[in-house]
């Protein structure tokens, strides 16, 4: 996954300036597509374009080596602290799920 | 230079089938006018937010200014989310300080009962940045705060009992609020226990849709209030932007620099008016506004210190929760309470007559936030 950078602020959005210094955003890595659930909700009344999914599970993800913060779809129960991973990648859509332990 | 509100109004909220978004929008401007019948109006500013979407009706300056027979004078319709009509009156009072104007009518409206929730939660979404991924994950407002909620008992010793009293807290004013949408008492039980919208939120915990609209008269002439403080700031579009996600920064700014316009402290406040557009919101607002201090927000709900009567008074119309969410008209309904409060005859009338009210409004999941002071001349 790519993360952008400007002093300090990690961000998985790339916006055009920086408010801290007022300069082009230039820096970005990649990070891995997994991390920790920061905290998370059970939507049970949603849109109209995703009522046939409800309940499903927003998560707000801490990813692994960086600041910045994802916003993914989980179509399991978590916990803040749990670890996940990049289930896939659909219609604009991070989908994550748990990590297996073997 | 100084602005003073002169008049102000508010239909009955909640489901007025029968009225249009325009009735709605005369009757309150109706009102706000004939109670300022000696000022001439020189511009209309309306406050509204989905006009155009839901109602199909948009022009709403204009049609104040024909209808209600204010001549060829400039309007505009203001968009900023659930803090367009805070947004209105700052228009409309920064339009007085610049001399342009003497008397302006704010106006703030919303029709939302007629459409089924999954629509209004569609359009209500238009308030988030609908380019990203955030939006594909199908995050909603009320998911939002719900993911706020989670971390917040995660890091404090709050609970869901927390929210609830805070929402029970707002039901029991709304009962003492002729023209709030809910007029049924509740039970702390019945809170808890209720329908599962964004857990850990329940129905008790977020705004309802409803159809309403309120307006105030501004002027540079003196009357018995006067505006000392409006700033505005603005914050994150996304959720995964925030820095901090238990901070709303852009009401934290915007409290701070209207203290110091106003040259007052938040402890200086007497009653006040939040945007409680979901439990946690004012949970984070009582403390971003500096009445409690952060992470302990829970502690004051616990000790009722936000009650009517209580330390730092909050929300005694019923706040967005219980009075009712009219979109574009929140923000001026809050200075209809406050106001009612200063001049000694509002619903639950604060024993000792209130001087200084503080009304926070605000847009999306903290994209913009208007606070406004006003003080009892």
């Amino acid at each position: 996954m790519k993360i952008y950078e400007c002093c300090g602020v990690e961000s998985v959005t790339k916006k055009v300036y920086c408010s801290t210094c007022r300069q082009e955003i230039k820096n970005e890595r990649e990070v891995p597509d997994e991390g920790t659930v920061y905290s998370f909700t059970v939507i049970h009344i949603a849109p109209a374009e995703y009522a046939h999914l409800a309940p499903y599970t927003v998560a707000l993800v801490q990813l692994k080596d960086s600041t910045a913060k994802l916003t993914v779809r989980i179509q399991e129960s978590v916990q803040i602290g749990d670890p996940v991973q990049l289930d896939e990648m659909k219609d604009g859509t991070y989908i994550y799920q748990k990590v297996r332990t073997a | 230079m100084t602005v003073y509100v002169h008049s102000v109004s508010m239909t009955k909220f909640g489901n007025n089938e029968n009225a249009s978004l325009k009735d709605l929008m005369l009757t309150a401007s109706k009102e706000a006018l004939d109670e300022a019948r000696d000022l001439k109006i020189d511009a209309v500013f309306v406050g509204n937010y989905m006009g155009g979407s839901l109602a199909n009706q948009e022009i709403l300056g204009a049609i104040v200014a024909n209808d209600l027979g204010l001549g060829p004078i400039p309007t505009a319709k203001l968009e900023g989310a659930c803090a367009s009509g805070g947004i209105a009156l700052r228009q409309g009072i920064l339009g007085i300080l610049s001399g342009e104007y003497e008397s302006v009518l704010v106006v703030g409206v919303e029709k939302m009962k007629h459409a089924p929730t999954a629509t209004v939660t569609q359009f209500i979404n238009s308030a988030m940045d609908q380019t990203t991924n955030e939006r594909y994950a199908g995050l909603t407002f009320p998911g939002f705060f719900g993911v706020v909620a989670n971390r917040y008992f995660h890091e404090t010793g709050a609970n869901k009992s927390h929210l609830a009293k805070l929402a029970l807290k707002n039901r029991e004013n709304a009962l003492q609020n002729p023209l709030a949408q809910f007029q049924k008492p509740a039970t702390l039980e019945e809170i808890m226990n209720a329908r599962m919208i964004t857990d850990p939120l329940g129905l008790f915990d977020c705004s309802p849709i409803t159809d309403g609209a309120a307006a105030v008269v501004l002027s540079r002439k003196p009357s018995d209030i006067k505006i000392v403080a409006s700033a505005q700031a603005s914050g994150p579009t996304m959720m995964q932007d925030a820095i901090d996600l238990l901070s709303l920064p852009a009401i934290r700014i915007s409290g701070q620099q209207a203290y110091e316009k106003a040259g007052v402290g938040p402890e200086d406040i007497d009653v006040v008016e939040i945007h409680d557009c979901f439990s946690m919101t004012e949970m984070l607002a009582i403390e971003e506004l500096g009445f409690f201090p952060k992470l302990e927000g829970w502690l004051a709900i616990e000790q009722g210190k936000t009650r009517v009567n209580g330390e730092k008074p909050v929300n005694t119309s019923g706040g967005l929760l219980s009075r009712g969410h009219p979109i574009g008209a929140t923000g001026v309904a809050q200075f209809y309470q406050l106001v009612l409060q200063l001049r000694g005859h509002a619903p639950n009338q604060l024993e000792k007559r209130p001087r200084l009210a503080l009304a926070q409004n605000l847009g999306g999941t903290g994209s913009y936030s208007v606070v406004h002071i006003l003080e009892r001349v």
